[in-house]
């Protein structure tokens, strides 16, 4: 069994419901989630599996449950400061060290890829114009694109923006990956280099946690599978005993849809 | 036959040239003045109705400190009057007639507040213009919340979604990411808004602006001519609307640039 401590983001009981209640996008869902876990999240649509991922990071702000991130529960409106006295909650400490990619990129129009990467190192945590850079030519080097650096997101591919989206999250130094279907959007021939790069992140010992349609990426990088369905976590577990003996009918007759 | 046009009357009216000077002075001056107290004061309104100032917000969380669904406590939490005010402020001018503005910022307003009546330029008379000026930017500070609220709404929403989930705050993301790609999409309405000042600016010449519209009542007066001062008038106006239309629709398409291959 896992350590109290190997526990990075802790998930109680959380709920999300629309309309009072009529529509539960999430009803009530439990994990912990480990230091250097890859879980892939899977699911019909409509199953919640975005919506649990933009929890995470409160994108969305739950109806109810907890969600520990750091020691922290940033579900909480105000919690206990250094001093012991009650402090007012601010979730962008907690944002800087969740890294989230989007299925649309969301890079922004009106900066070059290297402004899109340098932003919120430079505005956040205050690194220096210089020191910014040279850590965004880095890694836009690890995905191939430094020679893109004075381009505009316009001027790339849907590939490459989906990288260069995945290098400025890397760039905060975040703790956690957290996808959004990030292959949904893409030509079927560009999702394989966003792939190569997610594949090499798991490998580098990254905590990933991806909402994916892809259940070959799934099954040969995750090591953990949730599978979810109206809002519930109904089975899961390591990807072989997933795939090749579901339990729950209802992922039985996902996976005889999706494989 | 009378005929529309009479052309020995032109020179007549060119007489009065000076007048003509005069209003153009007093339209531009009054034009440039209503834009930047309108856009100071949208500036303003757009940021108070989108505050998120919630004195009530306690009242909207149940007892483990999550926001409540729905309930009476849920709604009272919602309130916020700041953006409440500055609601009431636009719907209430974008739903009055102009001149009725004018008219109670004129005679209303400035018939308590006593102003200092003394020339500006040696013949713009301040405490005409000075109501003038105050009445119209009140009303296009109205009109260009409503168009710098709408530009900053059609942003993605996924450009804000990217910026805090960065770690950005709200005030980081509203002035590095939003209000940049906002100005982009809101210019052809905000010169369109300019340009509707320009010729709005013409009401003035009811509380005695010396304005375009006043030198020709004054030409009117006192000559009988009508058709002739109005038409000198209308060239006077679109040299004026249609340049700037164009310089700001040049500063756009430069803007743009950016987003091409």
């Amino acid at each position: 069994m896992e350590t109290r401590d190997n526990v990075l983001i802790r998930v109680k009981d959380l709920k999300k419901y629309y309309n009072r209640g009529a529509i539960k996008a999430l009803d009530g869902i439990t994990v912990d989630i480990n230091k250097g876990d890859v879980m892939a999240v899977i699911g019909p649509s409509g199953s919640g599996k975005s919506t649990f991922l933009r929890s995470l990071n409160l994108l969305e702000q739950p109806t109810g449950g907890n969600i520990e991130f750091d020691g922290v529960d940033i579900t909480k409106k105000k919690i206990p400061g250094p001093d012991g006295r009650m402090v007012r909650m601010n979730i962008d400490i907690h944002r800087q060290k969740m890294g989230m990619v989007f299925q649309h990129f969301n890079l922004f129009p009106h900066k070059t890829i290297l402004d899109n990467m340098t932003l919120a190192p430079m505005k956040v945590k205050n690194i220096p114009r210089g020191q910014a850079e040279e850590k965004a030519l880095q890694l836009l080097d690890r995905v191939g694109l430094k020679d893109r650096a004075s381009a505009y997101p316009i001027q790339l591919s849907g590939g490459q923006k989906q990288r260069v989206a995945i290098v400025r999250a890397l760039a905060m130094e975040p703790e956690v990956m957290l996808f959004d279907e990030p292959t949904s959007a893409l030509d079927p021939a560009m999702v394989g280099e966003v792939l190569d790069v997610m594949k090499e992140l798991a490998q580098a010992g990254m905590t990933m946690i991806c909402v994916t349609h892809e259940m070959g990426f799934a099954r040969e990088v995750g090591n953990r599978v949730l599978f979810l369905a109206d809002g519930r976590l109904l089975e899961q577990g390591p990807p072989s005993e997933m795939f090749d003996h579901p339990q729950n009918a209802r992922l039985q007759d996902f996976l005889s849809k999706v494989l | 036959m009378k005929s529309f046009i009479r052309l020995e009357n032109f020179p007549v009216v060119m007489k009065y040239w000076q007048l003509f000077l005069q209003g153009i002075l007093v339209t531009v001056l009054l034009s440039v003045s209503t834009v930047v107290i309108g856009f100071v004061l949208a500036m303003v309104l757009a940021i108070m109705r989108m505050s998120t100032i919630r004195p009530f917000y306690s009242l909207g969380l149940d007892k483990d400190g999550h926001e409540k669904e729905y309930g009476i406590g849920h709604t009272i939490s919602k309130f916020n009057p700041v953006s409440f005010l500055a609601t009431a402020y636009v719907e209430i001018l974008r739903s009055t007639p102009v001149i009725v503005q004018v008219f109670i910022i004129y005679y209303g307003v400035f018939g308590l507040i006593k102003l200092p009546s003394f020339a500006m330029f040696g013949f713009i008379k301040f405490d005409r213009f000075f109501p003038g000026v105050v009445a119209l930017g009140m009303n296009s500070g109205a009109y260009l919340c409503e168009i710098i609220r709408s530009g900053i709404q059609s942003v993605d929403g996924g450009q804000t979604e990217a910026a805090r989930s960065l770690g950005m705050s709200s005030v980081q993301n509203l002035r590095y990411i939003i209000l940049p790609q906002a100005i982009k999409n809101i210019l052809p309405a905000i010169a369109n808004e300019f340009v509707v000042i320009i010729k709005e600016s013409a009401i003035t010449y009811t509380i005695g602006v010396q304005d375009i519209m006043s030198a020709v009542n004054a030409v009117k007066g006192a000559t009988f001519i009508i058709t002739e001062p109005l038409l000198v008038a209308t060239a006077i106006y679109f040299c004026l609307c249609f340049p700037t239309s164009k310089l700001i629709a040049y500063f756009e398409r430069k803007m743009r640039r950016g987003d091409k291959r």
